[in-house]
């Protein structure tokens, strides 16, 4: 058998470097309240496996990554289980950021299906 | 490298700490700090669980520390380069690498953290000698310890606050997470801990530097900035009246910038003090900047 899983990974490593981002900036813009990295996590796992197969700790980098570009906004707050916990709430701008984002993934979403299933002439 | 699956908070940290050797300082704390933050609110959401079982479970989800750690090096590549700003082009002549400093936004953060430099090194420095002395002066009474874990405290906040500053004025990479202290040990532990760490007296010694260093830093940039601003404004406006418009009160007359010749070098001589001010501020920047992380960062990874 030839062994698929590495071209799968090296696939899946590719792909979620975007779409992480994109999920993240969304599980943000739909919570009321600001989130600190452990529950973003939990809150994404009950949706399935969108890290593609990746682990949690890659969100925390990511998250840091979007504090830093200005998309989302942070505060420390002390916490009782461990050392003090950072807050994440997404900013003005990155729900604008956000709102492109999610343009541009149904556009590409909707024209990779489309080659996939074979509406090309 | 897989190494036996750790089986307490502590193990998988270290292993964590292990995997990340040679990655940047910076990375390496603030990946400590994640996964503790991780672990620790994991370890709390199922209180009736066994640290063993909790930690197995983890490395399928949070990941096991070599995969952590394999994450961390290859994210902090991809934000590198995608947040900073695009380094400037490379320019092939001598005399556009001399005045392509002007275009480089590092030049002028450096030298404006040399003129900052003088305020947070008073700062730095009266936190340093007034806590120092004060926690001397108290240790023989039974305030004296309060007072002496608050001054640590204060150092190490005024660490990451100067951290932040180098980052963003400097460019190196500084922790953007406290340090990663044990909450296993009882507090006197803890205490004792703080002495025996060298990075609390690496960061003392750096903020007691930060007094003479700031004071040289705001001298030389303010001494070549205003001289450099003086000859090339000066000139520029000596050669201005040679030409006939009126300064109002301004007279330049006698000395080198004697007729328009001699204004036209005085400001060419500031204009290109103002550009080697630059340089030398960049330069100084990156001295600086590895200082700071070698005071306030490495030396708590040896």
């Amino acid at each position: 058998m030839v062994d698929t899983e590495t071209h799968l990974k090296k696939f899946q490593k590719e792909l979620s470097a975007g779409t992480v981002s994109l999920v993240l900036l969304a599980v943000l813009a739909r919570s009321d309240e600001p989130l600190y990295g452990y529950q973003i996590a939990k809150r994404l796992e009950q949706t399935g496996d969108p890290l593609l197969g990746g682990k949690q700790s890659a969100l925390y980098p990511v998250l840091r990554n979007l504090s830093g570009a200005g998309l989302a906004e942070s505060h420390v707050e002390p916490s009782v289980s461990g050392p003090p916990r950072r807050y994440y709430r997404i900013t003005t701008l990155g729900r604008q950021v956000l709102a492109e984002w999610a343009g541009s993934w149904r556009t590409t979403r909707d024209s990779v299906d489309s080659v996939l299933e074979g509406n090309l002439k | 490298m897989t190494a036996v699956l750790p089986r307490s908070i502590p193990e998988y940290l270290d292993q964590l700490r292990a995997a990340l050797r040679g990655a940047d300082p910076a990375l390496v704390q603030d990946a400590l700090y994640d996964a503790e933050e991780y672990l620790r609110s994991e370890l709390a959401a199922n209180p009736g669980m066994a640290e063993a079982d909790l930690i197995a479970s983890v490395a399928s989800s949070y990941g096991a520390p070599d995969e952590v750690a394999d994450i961390y090096r290859d994210t902090e590549v991809q934000v590198t380069r995608a947040l900073r700003a695009p380094p400037p082009p490379p320019r092939a002549s001598a005399s556009g690498r001399f005045f392509g400093v002007a275009s480089d936004p590092r030049a002028w953060t450096a030298l404006f953290y040399m003129l900052l430099s003088v305020a947070t090194g008073i700062v730095y420095f009266t936190a340093v000698v007034g806590g120092a002395s004060l926690s001397g002066g108290l240790a023989l009474t039974i305030i004296g310890i309060p007072v002496v874990i608050l001054f640590v405290g204060l150092v190490r906040v005024l660490s990451l606050v100067e951290g932040r500053i180098v980052e963003v004025l400097l460019g190196e990479r500084m922790p953007r997470r406290p340090v990663y202290a044990s909450r296993e040990l009882p507090w006197l532990e803890r205490i004792a801990a703080m002495f025996t760490d060298p990075r609390t007296w690496s960061t003392m010694l750096y903020q007691l530097l930060m007094l003479p260093l700031g004071i040289v830093y705001f001298t030389v940039a303010a001494t070549l900035g205003a001289l450099s601003l003086g000859l090339g404004l000066g000139g520029l406006a000596a050669l201005l009246q040679g030409f006939g418009l009126p300064m109002g009160e301004l007279e330049f007359n006698g000395g080198v910038i004697d007729g328009p010749g001699g204004a036209a070098i005085v400001m060419l001589v500031g204009t290109l003090l103002f550009f080697v001010t630059l340089h030398l501020a960049r330069g100084i920047g990156r001295l600086h900047g590895a200082l700071a992380k070698q005071l306030l960062v490495k030396t708590s990874q040896q």
